[in-house]
C-alpha cells in the first residue's frame, strides 16, 4: 500500500493547485483516453483536445472507438453550453433589453423563450441567459441524465431541442453583435465546431443553420472575420 | 537509690507522671495500688481503645477488599459487555466498508448508483450509542470536579495504605486475563462465554482456519485489552464506593486508572504484541490466498491504522517506539504490512474515542447525511459559501459561472434519498473559471475571484426570485481590478467590510469593496513566492495570514503591511512543493491557524509563537479544503481522496467520513463549508456537483 503511494507521488498528478498561474491552468501532459479510468473520462478527453487546439475540429469531434455515441454527444453538448457562457458574458455588455427587445437573428423569426410556462417574448439577453440556464438544468437533470457513462435513448432525443435553442445565441450574436461574435469565434471556433457537430450527428436540420460559417469553411482561404 | 528504682518501676509501668515528684513515703504507700491508679486505668482504657480501633480499621480494610472483589467481578462483566458491543460495532463497520467498496466498484463498473439508498452510515453511530449507554455512568461528570475528587481520593487511599494493594491486585488481574487470552483458548472461551462469545471464540478456536477470519482475529487482542481498560476503570470505580461512605464525593476514577494504566500499559502492549505474532501466521496464510474480501479488509485496516496513528498521543508514541525497537524481524515484516501496529493502536484509539464521544455527545452527536444534491454546473465546482442565516448557498465553478441555490426550493427527485435543488440565479461575468468565493456577513454581497484575475462584487439577489426573471445588470456591483493573474483565495472580515484576496501574481491584497477607495494594501513575501490561500486571523483583526506554495505561512500586519510572524514547517526543504498548502483557515476564537497540505497532512499552528502545535495525516490524498464550524469545535476537511472528514478539534479525532464526489483527472473535492448558523455542511467537487449534508 505504502509503496503504491510512493509510486503515485512520482507520477503526474493532473491538478490545478491553488496558486497555479492562469497560463499553467490545466497545462499538464495529455492522458490517453484508454487510460482515463474516471467516470468523467469523456469530458476530460474532450477538454484536453480543445485545450490543445480549439481549431482542430475534426480531431475534437472524432469519437474514440467503442465509445457510446449518446454519451459522446451529451458530453459535447455540455461543453458547448459551458463555453457559450463566455459568449453570454460578452453579450451582457452590449446586448441590452432596450436595444434587442426580442430574440431575433434574421428578420424571419422571433424566437420565444421556452424557459417559461408559456413561452415568452424575452429580450435577447434574457433569452440567452434563460436558455443557457434551462439547458444547464436539463443536461444536469437527475431525471433525464442520471449517469454520465450511459444515457437512455429517450434522453438522447432531448439533445436536439437543446441544440436548436442554444444555436440561436450564435445566430443573434452573428447578426446583431458581429464584432463580439467574431472576436469570440476567433478565440474559440465554437460556432464552427457547433455547426459541424450538429451536422455530423444530425441534431439540427440544415435550414436552421443560418450562420454562414460552413460555407466559409469550404473555402478555407477566407477567414471567419 | 531506692527512689531511683522505684521511680524507674513506676516509669516503666505508667510512664513518667508529669512534673510533680512524690516523696518516698507516698510512693511506698501507693505502690501496691499503683496498677489501679487513675492514670493507669486511663492508660489501659486508651490502650484497649487503640486496639479496638486497629481491629476496626482492619475489618474495614477487609470489607473494602471484599467490595473490591465484587467490583472486579462486576467490572469484568461490564468489560465483557463492552467487548461484545465493540466487536459487533467493528463487524458492522467492516460490513459497511465492504458495502461501500462494492457500491463504489459497482458504480465504477456499471455507472449506476447501486444501493446507495440502502447503505446506512449510522451503523457506526449505533455502535457509539451502545457504548455510550454503558459508559455513561462514569464519564458524565465535568472535568474540574474530577480533579478535586481525584486528589481527595488519592489522599484517602494513601492514608489507608490501600493504593499498592489495589494496584497489585489489579495488575495481577490484568495479567491473568491477558494470559488467558494469549495462551489458553479454552479459558478464553469461558471468559467470552457470557457476552461476546461468538466472535471471541471464532478468533481463537479457529486459529488454523484460513478463511478470511482476520477481522475478528486482529481485533480481539485490541478489544480485549480495551475491555481490560474498561474493566480496570469500572472496578476502580467500585472500589471507591466504600470511600463514598466516608463522605467522599464519588466523582472520580481517572486518577486511579491513570496509575493502573502506567502499570498495565506495558503488560497490555506486551501481550498484544505477542498475540499479534500469533495472528501473523494466519495472516500470512490469508495473504497467500489473496481473495478480494481480504484485500478490502486490508484496505480498511490500513485506513484505520493510519487514522489511529494520527490520534496517538505523543508519549504513547515514544513508548511504542521503544517497543518497536525490541521487536524481532517477523514483527517488522508484519508492521511493514501496516497490520502489526494495529492492535496497539486500536487500544489507544478506542480508549480515546469512547472518552471523547461521551464527553462531546451532547454537543454533536449527530451523523451527517447527504440530503441535497446541487447539479447544474457543467464543470468542477471550485468553491462554495453559505448565506449567513438563510438556507441559501452560492457555488463557483470552472464553467465560468456562480450559482445561487435555495435549499427550500427543491425538486422532488426520483430516488427519495436525496433532494435535487435547481439554481435560482446564475452569476455571469468572469471570462474564465471562477476559483474562489466569499459571502459578506450581512448576506447582501458576495465576492468571487477568477482565473481571469478579476474580483467581482455581487449584490446577492433575493432568495425567492424567479430563476427566469429579467436580467438586472446591477447585480454586479463592481469589479476589483488589481491582480494580474488568477485569484485563488478570498476572505471577508465582517466587522470592517474588508476583503482579502490572494493571487498567482504573488500578491495578497486588502480591499474595502464598498468604500470610495476600494484598494487598501498589498502584502508580499519575496522569499515565499506565490500565495495559495488567505484568511484574517480572527482573534486579532488587524492581522492577516497567507499560505504559500513554499509550505510556509506568513502573518502580516494590515497597517504596516510588514510580516510579523512566520509559521515555518522547516525541516525538509528538499521537496517543498509536495508539502504545498492548499488552504489556510483561522480558528474563529483561538489564536490557531490550520493548514491543509498537499502531502495529506493537516497542520495546526499557534499564531502567537509561530510554532506548529500539531500535525496529522488526515486523508489518503492531498487535503484541499478546510472549514471550521462557527463555534470552533469541529473541523471539516476535503481531499482528492473523494472524501470529506469531520474532526473534533479538541483531540483531533475523526468523527465522520463521507465519500462525496468523483474524480476528474486527479482532482476530487475542491471545497467544504459550514453554514454559519444552521446545521448544514457542504462539499464541492470536481465532478461538477455540490452536496449539502444535514
Amino acid at each position: 500500500m505504502s509503496k503504491m503511494k510512493m509510486a503515485d507521488g512520482s507520477t503526474i498528478l493532473r491538478r490545478n493547485r491553488p496558486g497555479t498561474k492562469a497560463k499553467d491552468f490545466c497545462r499538464w501532459p495529455d492522458e490517453l483516453f484508454e487510460e482515463m479510468d474516471s467516470t468523467l473520462a469523456v469530458q476530460q478527453y474532450i477538454q484536453q483536445l480543445i485545450r490543445k487546439d480549439p481549431s482542430n475540429i475534426d480531431l475534437i469531434l472524432k469519437m474514440p472507438e467503442s465509445q457510446d455515441e449518446g454519451v459522446w454527444k451529451y458530453e459535447h453538448l455540455r461543453q458547448f453550453c459551458m463555453e457559450l457562457n463566455g459568449l453570454a458574458v460578452r453579450l451582457q455588455g452590449e446586448c441590452h433589453p432596450e436595444t434587442c427587445t426580442q430574440m431575433t437573428a434574421t428578420e424571419q423569426w422571433i424566437f420565444l423563450c421556452a424557459a417559461h410556462k408559456t413561452p415568452k417574448e424575452c429580450p435577447a439577453i434574457d433569452y440567452t441567459r434563460h436558455t443557457l440556464d434551462g439547458a444547464a438544468c436539463l443536461l444536469n437533470s437527475n431525471k433525464y441524465f442520471p449517469s454520465r457513462v450511459s444515457i437512455k435513448e429517450s434522453s438522447v432525443a432531448k439533445l436536439g431541442s437543446v441544440c436548436r435553442r442554444v444555436y440561436r445565441i450564435f445566430s443573434h450574436a452573428y447578426f446583431h453583435h458581429r464584432s463580439i461574435f467574431d472576436e469570440f469565434e476567433n478565440e474559440t471556433c465554437l460556432c464552427k465546431r457547433f455547426t459541424q457537430f450538429v451536422t455530423k450527428y444530425n441534431l439540427m436540420s440544415k435550414d436552421n443553420l443560418i450562420v454562414p460559417i460552413l460555407e466559409e469553411e469550404s473555402t478555407p482561404g477566407e477567414s471567419e472575420a | 537509690m531506692e527512689d531511683n528504682t522505684l521511680n524507674h518501676q513506676n516509669g516503666g509501668q505508667m510512664g513518667p507522671q508529669g512534673g510533680s515528684m512524690p516523696s518516698n513515703k507516698q510512693i511506698e504507700e501507693q505502690n501496691p495500688k499503683a496498677q489501679y491508679s487513675i492514670p493507669g486505668i486511663l492508660h489501659f482504657i486508651q490502650h484497649e481503645w487503640a486496639r479496638f480501633e486497629l481491629e476496626r480499621s482492619q475489618w474495614e480494610v477487609d470489607r473494602a477488599e471484599l467490595q473490591a472483589r465484587i467490583a472486579f467481578l462486576q467490572g469484568e462483566r461490564k468489560g465483557q459487555e463492552n467487548l461484545k458491543n465493540d466487536l459487533v460495532r467493528r463487524i458492522k463497520m467492516l460490513e459497511y466498508a465492504l458495502k461501500q467498496e462494492r457500491g463504489k466498484f459497482h458504480k465504477l463498473k456499471y455507472g449506476t448508483d447501486l444501493q446507495q439508498g440502502d447503505m446506512k452510515p449510522p451503523v457506526i453511530d449505533e455502535g457509539f450509542d451502545s457504548q455510550l449507554d454503558t459508559d455513561q455512568s462514569y464519564v458524565s461528570v465535568p472535568n474540574s470536579t474530577w480533579k478535586q475528587g481525584r486528589q481527595l481520593l488519592r489522599q484517602y487511599l494513601q492514608e489507608i495504605g490501600y493504593t499498592d494493594r489495589i494496584i497489585d491486585v489489579r495488575s495481577t488481574r490484568v495479567r491473568a486475563l491477558l494470559g488467558l487470552n494469549n495462551n489458553n483458548a479454552e479459558q478464553e472461551e469461558n471468559l467470552n462465554g457470557g457476552g461476546g462469545g461468538v466472535n471471541g471464540n471464532d478468533s481463537n478456536k479457529r486459529a488454523s482456519d484460513t478463511q478470511g477470519r482476520r477481522t475478528p482475529n486482529k481485533k480481539t487482542p485490541g478489544s480485549l485489552a480495551e475491555a481490560m481498560m474498561l474493566d480496570t476503570e469500572a472496578s476502580v470505580m467500585a472500589n471507591l464506593d466504600f470511600l463514598s461512605n466516608a463522605d467522599v464525593d464519588m466523582d472520580d476514577d481517572d486518577d486511579m486508572s491513570d496509575e493502573v494504566d502506567l502499570e498495565g500499559a506495558d503488560d497490555i502492549e506486551d501481550e498484544v504484541k505477542v498475540s499479534s505474532k500469533h495472528n501473523k501466521e494466519k495472516n500470512d496464510n490469508n495473504l497467500g490466498l489473496g481473495d478480494d474480501v481480504d484485500a478490502i479488509a486490508l484496505e480498511v485496516f490500513n485506513e484505520l491504522n493510519r487514522l489511529s496513528e494520527t490520534e496517538k498521543k505523543q508519549d504513547i508514541k515514544t513508548e511504542q517506539g521503544d517497543w518497536n525497537k525490541g521487536l524481532n524481524d517477523d514483527e517488522n515484516i508484519d508492521s511493514s504490512l501496516g497490520l502489526g501496529e494495529l492492535a496497539q493502536l486500536t487500544v489507544n484509539n478506542d480508549a480515546e474515542t469512547t472518552y471523547d464521544i461521551a464527553s462531546s455527545k451532547e454537543a454533536f452527536r449527530k451523523t451527517w447525511n447527504a440530503k441535497y444534491t446541487l447539479r447544474s454546473h457543467f464543470d468542477g465546482v471550485r468553491a462554495l459559501a453559505f448565506h449567513p442565516n438563510e438556507p441559501v448557498l452560492i457555488t463557483a465553478s470552472e464553467d465560468h459561472t456562480l450559482k445561487l441555490w435555495n435549499l427550500q426550493k427543491t425538486v422532488p427527485a426520483k430516488k427519495s434519498a436525496s433532494l435535487d435543488v435547481e439554481p435560482l440565479y446564475t452569476f455571469r461575468c468572469h471570462a474564465g473559471p471562477v476559483l474562489c468565493l466569499a459571502i459578506s456577513g450581512s448576506g447582501e454581497h458576495c465576492y468571487s475571484g477568477g482565473l481571469d484575475g478579476a474580483i467581482n462584487c455581487w449584490n446577492i439577489p433575493n432568495s425567492n426570485i424567479d430563476p427566469y426573471d429579467l436580467f438586472e445588470p446591477d447585480i454586479l456591483s463592481s469589479t476589483l481590478q488589481g491582480h494580474s493573474d488568477a485569484v485563488w483565495g478570498l476572505s471577508v472580515l465582517n466587522s470592517r467590510q474588508h476583503l482579502l484576496s490572494c493571487s498567482a501574481d504573488g500578491s495578497v491584497k486588502l480591499w474595502a469593496p464598498h468604500s470610495k477607495v476600494q484598494f487598501l494594501n498589498t502584502f508580499t513575501s519575496e522569499q515565499d513566492g506565490v500565495p495559495s490561500s488567505v484568511d484574517f486571523t480572527r482573534d486579532e483583526t488587524n492581522r492577516v495570514v497567507a499560505s504559500y506554495a513554499s509550505s510556509h505561512c506568513v502573518i502580516f500586519d494590515t497597517e504596516t503591511a510588514k510580516p510579523v510572524m512566520r509559521l515555518e514547517s522547516g525541516q525538509e526543504t528538499a521537496n517543498v512543493n509536495a508539502k504545498q498548502i492548499n488552504k489556510i483557515v483561522c480558528h474563529p476564537t483561538l489564536p490557531l491557524t490550520i493548514t491543509a497540505h498537499e502531502d495529506r497532512h493537516i497542520r495546526f499552528w499557534d499564531n502567537n509563537t509561530g510554532k506548529m502545535v500539531h500535525s496529522m495525516v488526515a486523508h489518503l490524498e492531498a487535503v484541499t479544503s478546510l472549514a471550521v464550524d462557527p463555534n470552533g469545535l469541529y473541523l471539516l476537511s476535503g481531499s482528492h481522496d473523494c472524501s470529506i472528514r469531520l474532526w473534533h478539534l479538541d483531540n483531533k479525532t475523526c468523527v465522520q467520513e463521507i465519500t462525496a464526489h468523483r474524480k476528474k483527472f486527479d482532482e476530487s473535492i475542491l471545497d467544504v463549508a459550514f453554514h454559519p448558523t444552521r446545521p448544514y455542511i457542504a462539499s464541492a467537487g470536481a465532478d461538477g456537483l455540490a452536496k449539502v449534508f444535514v
